[in-house]
């Protein structure tokens, strides 16, 4: 979370954990609100496809609703875990692991549901535009190996022959790419 | 499987946080982890850093009917009855202890196999779900079926023998594997999967032996898995309870 603009703003997250964890469904509704399109963005740049990531934020949204019992907020909170789990649909999609899709129609887009939050919203805004620069900053080497790794779903091994580098290469970028994005958010004092 | 020493786990603490490596490296060090404070605290702290990295992507609208897809999925669930408890997800769980003692075996002695194979020949027939006769007050059966929207043809069935602390699995109509998956089979007590063993199978049947006392569990998953894994990375094709099995 950003807490640069306020240390007494409300925790939607943290809200809405307590509302899944009542049963309440409605929970599911402003989570979608909040972090539909964010959901939708990390499952496209995964799978490259609409209907697919579609799909994939459509199952992480279900599982987070089937397991929010099992939330653990002191693991992180509950954007950082919808969207672990946006990942790894998206990733059991491209890798070939999910069900046969339903077909999403191409219409008009409109922007996701759900109560505004203005503050959230732009504390939101403000995070991402720090984590962004926290990964612009580093080398594209560094920054490549992690895509591979987050977004295409790819081992260790697999980026190695993919950018044709030394296994030993690939480990070190990794450690390092990660180290340097959160000494520079912790810095700007953003919490990771 | 070896044990991963300090300094080669502090190579792979970086892949480890980007989910880069293979089921058995990941197994190795987190073995790891139960007994280094350090590379514990570490590896949390970088996959707290991997985990910003969605928040790098740009924001895409979605169509206006995925709003309605998910809460008509949701109120669907809703509808179901009496949830059973959630099955952790890897994000969760990354670190949870793993239970010592325990031998996953898929590889079943001739009794064994006779039963089991007694079963899949029964449940391909459909004869046998919640009719099975309980032999005799050391036996007890279970009966479960497929996830609805994942594996909706899926049944298996659970014969645990007591007295020899050993039970047979037989399932059939699963999905079928792509290349590269397996079948793993969990036992979930108070809330954490343990690993019993992985199989394939080309037809969607599957027949295994589970050793050791099942009775302090609570529920029974199978999962389709890239590979072994200590903890499901797939949301469950089956997950039913032991304690009020048929």
């Amino acid at each position: 979370m950003w807490y640069g603009m306020s240390g007494d703003a409300p925790d939607p997250d943290g809200q809405m954990a307590a509302q899944l964890q009542r049963g309440d469904s409605t929970a599911i509704e402003a989570l979608y609100g909040r972090y539909g399109r964010l959901a939708l963005g990390v499952a496209y740049r995964i799978l490259n496809d609409r209907g697919a990531a579609e799909d994939a934020v459509q199952d992480a949204f279900v599982a987070v609703w089937r397991h929010a019992a099992g939330f653990d907020a002191s693991r992180g909170g509950l954007r950082n875990w919808l969207l672990s789990i946006v990942r790894n649909r998206a990733i059991d999609r491209l890798r070939g692991n999910a069900r046969a899709r339903t077909e999403v129609q191409l219409d008009s887009a409109e922007p996701a549901g759900g109560v505004p939050d203005p503050w959230a919203a732009v504390a939101l805004d403000l995070e991402r535009r720090q984590i962004r620069e926290a990964f612009d900053e580093l080398p594209e080497a560094q920054r490549r190996t992690l895509s591979l790794a987050y977004f295409a779903g790819l081992t260790q091994v697999e980026i190695a022959q993919q950018m044709q580098v030394p296994l030993g290469t690939v480990k070190g970028r990794m450690r390092i790419g990660l180290e340097k994005m959160r000494a520079f958010l912790l810095a700007r004092g953003v919490t990771v | 499987m070896t044990a991963m020493n300090h300094d080669e786990a502090e190579e792979l603490l970086g892949a480890y946080a980007l989910d880069a490596l293979t089921g058995d490296e990941r197994q190795r060090i987190e073995e790891h982890f139960l007994s280094c404070e350090e590379h514990r605290d570490v590896a949390t702290e970088l996959r707290a850093t991997a985990s910003m990295l969605a928040l790098t992507v740009e924001d895409r609208d979605p169509s206006p009917s995925l709003g309605r897809r998910i809460m008509e999925a949701v109120n669907a669930e809703r509808s179901q009855p009496a949830a059973v408890p959630p099955l952790p997800l890897l994000p969760q769980n990354t670190m949870t202890r793993r239970r010592v003692g325990r031998r996953p075996s898929l590889w079943m002695r001739p009794a064994y196999l006779a039963v089991a194979a007694a079963l899949v020949v029964a449940l391909a027939a459909g004869a046998l779900i919640g009719r099975l006769t309980v032999p005799n007050a050391a036996t007890v059966a279970y009966t479960f079926q497929g996830d609805a929207t994942h594996a909706p043809g899926a049944q298996a069935r659970l014969v645990y023998f007591k007295d020899q602390q050993a039970a047979v699995v037989a399932a059939t109509g699963l999905p079928k594997l792509a290349s590269g998956q397996v079948y793993e089979m969990w036992l979930i007590g108070n809330g954490v999967p343990v690993d019993e063993g992985i199989g394939s199978s080309t037809n969607g049947d599957l027949a295994a032996r589970l050793t050791g006392d099942i009775s302090r569990f609570q529920q029974f998953a199978i999962t389709i898995e890239p590979g072994e894994q200590r903890l499901p990375t797939t949301m469950p094709i089956l997950l039913g309870n032991l304690r009020t099995g048929s």
